[in-house]
């Protein structure tokens, strides 16, 4: 096994590029304990800790955030001032693992597992991130919701990382909640939902929602926002749009519950992140 | 077997020179290459807090970490928290309150609580839970644990 710290992004793909059996090494909370379990067993290891321009959380001129691949879930979780719906970001963060994983853990080691029982995966697709993917032919830009392939698959090819998450500016009036469902502090979530909402004269008039640990990807239905937008997002509205994200639902049986149990979280849950995210923008 | 790759590595103020592969965790160096057996081997999964060690002031999972990804760095072991032969705060704290049953899991708590109270010197008890959430014990001691920690805290002289 090898082992490289480059500097620079143009560095570290042209790695990759070379040995489709290299993997990227950012915080090894994953890695590692794949490694030390004998699952995977990289021919190089390619540490992006000395590449800054993986760092950071920055917001651009037209309100839209990007958050460095590097960046680690702590930095996230203590980011102040994180515009409206963007703090999300952070609410979500906070609730990874505990504090050893969140001082190790990062945002692009994390999605590029393609663990959707993971945090992440769920805030992004309700946030309509995309991630800003990096290879030996430029940048280009996976919307979240195709970055998630199946279960541990994500959209990135052989000699690409990720480099950074990005998301639009804010929706205008809208915050976001997330709700997790676990056994016990630090464990993946059961079920977990996240959830941006902007109220208007108390109706709904912007709903974003996807659910974690329901599939081998986080699961969004248009038709379900539909149903919420323009709704009180009262019981009766709740209980329809959670019918209809049930439908998107194919929850595993686990240790962390069965995939009936999950089908009967996603209502309370989705009630409870929908309810979250409206009451932060207070009566309007 | 690939060829070993010279790194160096501050432990507890020291700094050692040290040949390892790209696979070998920081706990497995700390142990059996410069004797350090405090930082204890429980799952080796990034599950149990035992391996807790801080790197530059972050408490981090031991066997979670590259030895070859922690050079430049200050690493402390349960070892660095003493001065000679005085305990340090939380370790005395931890002794007075018995809170230790089997040990094994000590030295990570140690490790973890003082991470926590170097940034937080008057966590609440809620605070406290959080930052040993990591941390798991078998006997099932963390009431004790926690009594510990608060009266190592700033506001805990009781």
């Amino acid at each position: 096994m090898e082992f490289h710290g480059p500097s620079t992004v143009e560095e570290a793909v042209s790695l990759l590029a070379s040995d489709e059996e290299a993997r990227c090494l950012a915080g090894g909370a994953t890695l590692v304990a794949m490694m030390n379990a004998d699952l995977v067993m990289p021919s190089a290891l390619v540490s992006l800790r000395h590449i800054e321009e993986l760092r950071g959380i920055f917001t651009d001129s037209g309100g839209g955030l990007r958050v460095g691949a590097m960046t680690t879930h702590r930095e996230v979780a203590e980011a102040d001032g994180l515009a409206g719906a963007h703090a999300l970001l952070s609410d979500t963060a906070r609730a990874i693992g505990h504090p050893a994983i969140r001082n190790m853990g990062t945002v692009g080691g994390s999605i590029g597992h393609g663990d959707p029982q993971a945090d992440y995966p769920g805030a992004l697709a309700a946030l309509d991130a995309a991630v800003e993917v990096r290879g030996p032919d430029g940048t280009r830009p996976v919307a979240a919701e195709d970055f998630f392939v199946d279960y541990l698959e994500t959209a990135l090819l052989p000699g690409e990382l990720i480099a950074a998450v990005t998301l639009p500016p804010p929706p205008a009036g809208a915050f976001g909640a997330y709700e997790k469902f676990a056994r016990v502090e630090g464990d993946y979530a059961t079920v977990s939902v996240a959830a941006v909402v902007a109220m208007e004269d108390g109706r709904c008039s912007y709903a974003r929602v996807a659910l974690g640990s329901c599939g081998p990807t986080p699961v969004r239905a248009e038709a379900a926002e539909d149903r919420l937008t323009g709704s009180a997002l009262d019981d009766a509205d709740i209980a329809e749009a959670a019918a209809i994200l049930r439908e998107e639902c194919d929850p595993v049986d686990d240790v962390r519950g069965s995939g009936e149990y999950r089908m009967m979280l996603v209502e309370p849950l989705l009630g409870r992140a929908l309810r979250a995210a409206a009451a932060k923008g207070g009566a309007r | 077997m690939s060829e070993a790759i010279p790194i160096s590595l501050t432990v507890n103020g020291r700094t050692h020179r040290l040949f390892v592969q790209p696979w070998h965790t920081l706990l497995q160096v700390l142990r059996e290459q410069i004797l350090l057996t405090g930082s204890k081997r429980g799952c080796n999964q990034g599950v149990c807090g035992a391996c807790s060690v801080t790197i530059d002031g972050a408490v981090v999972r031991g066997c979670l970490t590259l030895a070859v990804n922690a050079t430049d760095r200050e690493i402390v072991t349960v070892e660095g928290l003493a001065a000679g032969n005085e305990l340090s705060p939380v370790q005395q704290a931890l002794l007075d309150r018995g809170a230790v049953q089997c040990g094994f899991c000590m030295p990570g708590m140690a490790v973890a609580a003082t991470a926590l109270l170097a940034d937080n010197p008057d966590p609440s008890d809620d605070e406290i839970r959080d930052g040993l959430s990591g941390n798991l014990c078998r006997c099932s001691g963390y009431v004790k644990v926690i009594e510990a920690v608060r009266s190592a805290s700033a506001g805990g002289a009781s």
